[in-house]
């Protein structure tokens, strides 16, 4: 048996959706052929094809359209389709993850042992293969970003690498510390906000 | 560029050793800062002292007369 699916012009998670439900109407073993229009549908369904174990073929049919051949065997038919993840990978889509640090110290206790922590939380940040997009800093967390901070060099360091690093200027004000930032720069309330309701991935230490 | 360079790691075998080899460091304005403890090396105490892998000679034989106490020294490669 064989089903066609047309996905052209469907957005992730739409074209692995509708594979899923045609190999589900096959009934067991048999061919799905899904047509859609860009690369990266393809990989995705290469992706199932693979978790599944699913023969696949797909092949660039037209200017804007790739049809993906999937054969579906009766052992991998018999697994059913209802574990297959409909995650939409992008290819090279870097992770926007945030870092909010809202206290000089990690953790609450000792406070000597806190700095020495969140000294050590920074040096660990810039030893990562992925470094996140922003560092967030408020509160007692914005007395790290300026001059005679212990972190400062590591800071730096973020900021060369692209790391944008931001601090709250109320915060800034507050503590006296306005003409002493030494590192990135200084922001408001609603960029906060704004970084952390965007972000994939919110870190706080 | 991002580049990972060698940096001579000094391990402890306590918490409380690591940080008065801090104290002790910045007194006497030895180079170094502590870090957390790289997960290729493994001691009693989560942090470390990293400093420049020419310092060794120089930086044992100080901390030899000071007393203080480490566990191992190690040169590992780091982020710079």
């Amino acid at each position: 048996m064989i089903k066609y699916v047309n996905a052209i012009g469907d957005t992730c998670p739409l074209p692995v959706v509708k594979t899923k439900n045609a190999i589900k109407e096959l009934g067991g073993a048999g061919v799905v052929e899904t047509k859609v229009d860009n690369e990266i549908a393809v990989q995705n369904l290469g992706k199932m094809a693979q978790q599944k174990g699913y023969g696949f073929k797909s092949e660039k049919t037209g200017d804007a359209e790739y049809t993906v051949t999937l054969e579906v065997g009766e052992a991998a038919a018999a697994t059913g389709v209802e574990d297959i993840a409909e995650v939409c990978a992008v290819p090279g889509h870097k992770k926007n993850i945030v870092v909010a640090i809202n206290s000089a110290h990690m953790g609450s206790g000792h406070d000597e042992l806190g700095t020495v922590l969140m000294k050590g939380f920074i040096f660990a940040l810039t030893q990562q293969d992925v470094l996140p997009t922003t560092v967030l800093f408020y509160n007692g967390g914005a007395t790290l970003t300026v001059e005679g901070s212990a972190s400062l060099e590591d800071l730096k360091n973020l900021a060369a690498q692209g790391v944008e690093i931001l601090t709250c200027g109320t915060c800034l004000n507050y503590y006296n510390l306005t003409d002493k930032l030494a590192v990135g720069e200084v922001t408001n309330m609603y960029s906060i906000v704004e970084k952390l309701t965007q972000a994939d991935l919110v870190v706080k230490p | 560029m991002r580049q990972k360079k060698p940096a001579l790691v000094v391990t402890f075998a306590a918490t409380s050793d690591a940080m008065a080899m801090e104290r002790y460091c910045t007194e006497h304005n030895l180079p170094g800062r502590l870090i957390p403890i790289p997960r290729e090396i493994h001691a009693g105490c989560g942090l470390a002292w990293k400093t420049e892998p020419e310092e060794k000679e120089a930086f044992t034989k100080s901390l030899e007369e000071a007393g203080i106490r480490w566990e191992d020294m190690a040169v590992l490669e780091l982020w710079g």
